[in-house]
This record gives C-alpha cells, sequence and structure tokens, in this order.
C-alpha cells in the first residue's frame, strides 16, 4: 500500500547508485534508474509515484523533461536534483510545476529522504481521499433512492436527465419524501461530483445572517466581521448550491438571488469585487411555489428562473406498492447497524403499514420501522409493536381503512365498550345513543365484549 | 606510500558500513572517472569551454562523494570558469591539480 515507485533520472552512475542505494534501504521504496530524459519520458505509462530528476542530462534539459512529464501527467510529483545552485532556476522550475529543489551537497541525501517521506504521506492523504470519495458516491448511488412503484420511476426518470445537464432543479414534495436525497443522487452522479455539495437549509438560518452566510463578506464589512468569510455560492463553485426550503426566503433577499442567478457573479458584503460562480442550483421547498406566488411571498420572476426542472416527489401513500419494499429496506439497514438479529414484518404488520396514511412520508417509515425493531420479540414485529405517532391531522389516519359508516360505528363502540369495562348505561351516555341500541347490537353479536 | 588522498567516510555512513556496496562504488568510480578526467583534458584542449563546463559538473559529485579535499574547490572553480569560457592560466593551473589529485587517487583505490 506504502509502496513508492521512484524514477530516478541521473546520468553520474556514481551519484545514482548511491542514492538508489540511500533510498532502498526503506524496502517500500521501488527505484527504477534512467541515465537520460527521453528513456525515462518513454516508461511513463508504467505509473511512478514520483520522479527523482537531474537537472543536466546528456539529452534534454531538466526544464524541458518536467514540461513534459506534467503535461501527460501533471499531478506526478516531480523533485529536481540539481549540482546547480542557482536561484533563479530553481524558481523558474518550482514555477513549472517541480514539487521541490534539491542542490547536490553533503546535505541532498536527508533532503532526498525527507521528500520522498512527505510525497509518501501525501499519496497516502490521496487515496484516502480518492476513497472516501468513492464511498459517499456510492452512498449516494441512485439505489439509495428505492422503489418500483409508477410515480417513483417516473422521479428516476427525472434525475437522470437532470444528471446529463447542469440545469437548475426545482424539488418539491412533501416534508419526509426524501428531497435532500434526491439532490444528494444528482450531484454525486453528475460531471461535477468531485466539487462540493453545499447545502444551506433556508429555514434553519435566521433571516438576518443568511445574506452574509450565502454572499460571504469582507473584513469589517459590519460589526463583528472580524475576518473575511467566503459565502456558500463561492463554496459550491464549481459543483452544487442545495437551497433546501427556498420558500421561506425573504422578499427583499429573493431579489438579490435572482440577480446572482442572471448574472452568475457574487458580491461579498462590503466589497465591490464581483466574483465568478460556475454552480449548479438545486432548491428544494414543501411549499407550493405557485400559490406562494399568488399570495405574493415568492416573487414571480425567481419563481420561473428556479423552476428549470420541476421534480415532484409522490407522497408515500401514493407509492402503497413500495412501502413494504422501503419497510424492510430500513430493517434490514437497522438491524446490520445495531448488529442484531434478522427480523421479520407480520402479515397483519404488513397490512396495516399499507393502508396508514404516512402524513410524514419515508422518514416516518424509517422511525416506525426502527421503534418497531427495538420493540419486537422472537424476532418478528407485531401489531403491538408498531407506534404511529402521527402530529398531523388524526382524522386522516382513522379514515384511510376506508370502511362504510356502519363499519365505523361499530368500530367506535367497541372502543368505548373496551375502554369502560364493558359498561353499556356510561358507554350510551357517553356517546349520547339509546341504551337499547346497544342492547340489540350486543345481540346481534355485532359488538364484542371479553 | 603517501598519505591517502581520499576519504570514504561518506560512503561508510550511506551504506552502514555494508563493504560490498562501498567496493561496488568504488569500481564504479575507477570505471566512469577516468574516462571523465580524459574528456575534460581534451575540452580544455580544444578550447571547447562549454563541454569543459558540463564534464566538470560531472565529475565534481564524484569527487565531494570520495572526499577528494584537496580538489573539492578546484572542481568548482573549473565548472566556473568553463562556463564563463575563461581558458586561462588560472583554469589550466587548477585543472592541473585537479589532474594530478585524481591520478593518485585512481592509484590509491586500485591498490585498496
Amino acid at each position: 500500500m506504502s509502496l513508492m515507485k521512484i524514477f530516478l533520472v541521473e546520468d553520474n552512475e556514481l551519484y545514482a547508485r548511491a542514492t538508489k542505494h540511500h533510498l532502498s534501504l526503506n524496502p517500500d521504496n521501488q527505484v527504477e534508474h534512467f541515465v537520460t530524459g527521453k528513456s525515462c519520458l518513454e516508461k511513463l505509462y508504467l505509473q511512478p509515484d514520483c520522479i527523482l530528476l537531474d537537472y543536466s542530462l546528456p539529452d534534454l534539459s531538466g526544464i524541458d523533461v518536467l514540461k513534459k512529464v506534467k503535461s501527460s501527467q501533471p499531478d506526478l510529483p516531480v523533485v529536481i536534483v540539481s549540482g546547480q545552485e542557482d536561484v533563479a532556476t530553481a524558481i523558474d522550475l518550482l514555477k513549472e510545476g517541480a514539487y521541490d529543489y534539491i542542490v547536490k551537497d553533503e546535505n541532498s541525501k536527508e533532503r532526498i529522504w525527507k521528500t520522498i517521506n512527505n510525497l509518501r504521506e501525501n499519496a497516502k492523504l490521496r487515496n484516502e481521499l480518492d476513497r472516501l470519495r468513492e464511498e459517499v458516491n456510492l452512498k449516494y448511488d441512485f439505489s439509495s433512492i428505492k422503489g418500483s412503484s409508477v410515480p417513483i420511476k417516473k422521479v428516476f426518470k427525472l434525475i437522470e436527465k437532470a444528471i446529463r445537464t447542469n440545469i437548475t432543479v426545482s424539488i418539491s414534495g412533501e416534508t419526509g419524501t426524501g428531497k435532500e436525497l434526491v439532490a444528494k443522487a444528482i450531484h454525486y452522479n453528475s460531471k461535477n461530483k468531485k466539487a462540493p455539495l453545499v447545502t444551506v437549509n433556508i429555514a434553519a438560518i435566521p433571516k438576518e445572517l443568511l445574506e452574509s452566510e450565502l454572499f460571504g463578506y469582507e473584513k469589517g464589512a459590519f460589526t463583528g466581521a472580524i475576518s473575511r468569510r467566503i459565502g456558500k455560492f463561492e463554496e459550491a463553485n464549481g459543483g452544487t448550491l442545495f437551497l433546501d426550503e427556498i420558500g421561506e426566503m425573504e422578499l427583499s433577499l429573493q431579489a438579490k438571488l435572482l440577480r446572482i442567478l442572471q448574472e452568475r457573479v457574487v458580491t461579498r458584503i462590503g466589497s465591490n469585487k464581483e466574483i465568478k460562480v460556475d454552480t449548479r442550483i438545486i432548491v428544494a421547498t414543501h411549499r407550493n411555489l405557485k400559490e406562494e406566488v399568488a399570495k405574493g411571498n415568492f416573487r414571480e420572476d425567481l419563481y420561473y428562473r428556479l423552476l428549470g426542472l420541476p421534480i415532484e416527489l409522490p407522497p408515500l401513500r401514493q407509492r402503497e406498492s413500495d412501502i413494504i419494499l422501503l419497510a424492510k429496506y430500513f430493517l434490514k439497514l437497522f438491524l446490520e447497524e445495531n448488529e442484531m438479529e434478522e427480523m421479520r414484518i407480520s402479515e397483519q404488520v404488513q397490512t396495516k403499514l399499507r393502508s396508514y396514511s404516512w402524513p410524514g412520508n419515508v422518514r416516518e417509515l424509517k422511525a416506525v420501522i426502527e421503534l418497531a425493531a427495538v420493540l419486537a420479540d422472537d424476532g418478528i414485529i407485531e401489531e403491538k409493536d408498531l407506534n404511529f405517532n402521527t402530529v398531523g391531522d388524526e382524522l386522516d389516519n382513522l379514515v384511510s381503512e376506508g370502511l362504510t359508516l356502519k363499519d365505523y360505528n361499530t368500530k367506535l363502540i367497541n372502543y368505548y365498550l373496551k375502554n369502560h369495562n364493558n359498561n353499556v348505561v356510561e358507554v350510551a351516555k357517553l356517546l349520547d345513543i339509546g341504551k337499547s341500541t346497544l342492547y340489540r347490537m350486543l345481540k346481534n353479536k355485532e359488538l364484542i365484549v371479553n | 606510500m603517501a598519505d591517502r588522498v581520499y576519504d570514504l567516510i561518506q560512503l561508510e555512513e550511506l551504506s552502514g558500513g555494508d563493504q560490498d556496496f562501498i567496493n561496488m562504488m568504488v569500481d564504479t568510480f575507477l570505471e566512469h572517472t577516468p574516462g571523465q578526467l580524459e574528456e575534460l583534458i581534451k575540452a580544455q584542449a580544444s578550447n571547447d569551454m562549454v563541454t569543459f563546463g558540463a564534464i566538470s559538473h560531472k565529475i565534481k559529485p564524484n569527487i565531494d562523494m570520495f572526499g577528494i579535499k584537496k580538489i573539492i574547490q578546484d572542481i568548482r572553480d573549473l565548472e566556473q570558469l568553463g562556463k564563463a569560457g575563461q581558458n586561462n592560466s588560472e583554469l589550466q593551473t587548477k585543472l592541473a591539480n585537479v589532474k594530478a589529485e585524481l591520478t593518485i587517487a585512481f592509484e590509491q583505490l586500485r591498490q585498496r
């Protein structure tokens, strides 16, 4: 892993042997020696980790070799080793992209040793970075958005279209439908994936701070601006800026945002210099922006500017066929994360999950499943483990079963009987119905008494 | 026999006392440096100062590495004079010094 393939380009046989010997004291250093610049350039396809380059070679000058290497492999570090103690040459070489400049003298072997070790450390960090990037990409791979229902497939198609260009994307959908996940899937699959994805939740930042957060400021722009700060727009340069809850933005700031989107330049607060930004914009909101425009809360020109490619995420209740798929997926994830035994979901629970209205959408489903997994006994999730803690409209849930009025009546009365020790008189009084009605229903076995 | 004009301390440090490595380095030195010295003398005789500077530059680290102390400065001066194109008496004197000292070093290293 920490093996370093070093190309040593040196026409002085003695010096080359000494250097090779010295570097080989570390078994991780693999040194290949070339006498001419040309022979080294011909072997570049072997992908060395670094090149130690003598400045004066019989065929090409050091600077020519350096330029050629840099034009084909700009990331390959080239360390110049030279008998010349000429500052101007050294500066020229460093400007051309040399990693270091080492003068051949009695200290040069220590310096080479140190430089190689630095490079090794660098390479390790770079590998680590690549690995982490890969991991993030994998995490926000398409497959993190689950589903095979018709409405979600429509969303997949739109995401694919968004990836191919850098068009502005506006994502709408109820809370918990996965708006941020879609933004990540777009960014990490686009050609800008190596540049950052910067997320700003407009609703989470006090409106007084939002402007400086987005655009940055110069030192002394206002009281407390003790140093310069780069805004989110600049931070996301070359990448993606995800503005979540865009519907919460103040009108005055909307005007500024519009200008940036049109001109593609930002001006830090307290500065008059315009900075070009090349940033893909993704916005999301749970509001209906068209309605907000009609109410005068959102600028119409900005609305059209931001609309771009609209992606509307379906609420979970419209994706009934995905519910069990998602429930099993979240359960598996949760069990793996917590190193728990395998678990299954009972038929009754599956029916219940399918018929529930899910006002909190996928996020709620995930929470319900995780809690159920914790509460469940004997490797199976039963009805007792399900807890729907809806904050929204209770009636929605109640009527989601789609029963007839008569059935709802029966259900309701049964519920009261159960909670009042089957005391018919008391229940009749509470519900303001005749005792005889209840007795008749009991007689017809419409009601259950335990 | 005269005092040794060379000093292998650098090589010993470098190799950690590995005699095989030191022998190999001495062989390499004896293989290349005499020829370089001849080229140097030839370049001076034909007044080719560009080549003269380049060859001095190449011989310089060899002299350093083998600790041939008496001419460590001379070879540097030769490189500078050569680059400046000054084939003068100062250069000729220093070249004679380098030649004499290197010749002794070759002889002593061969009999080591």
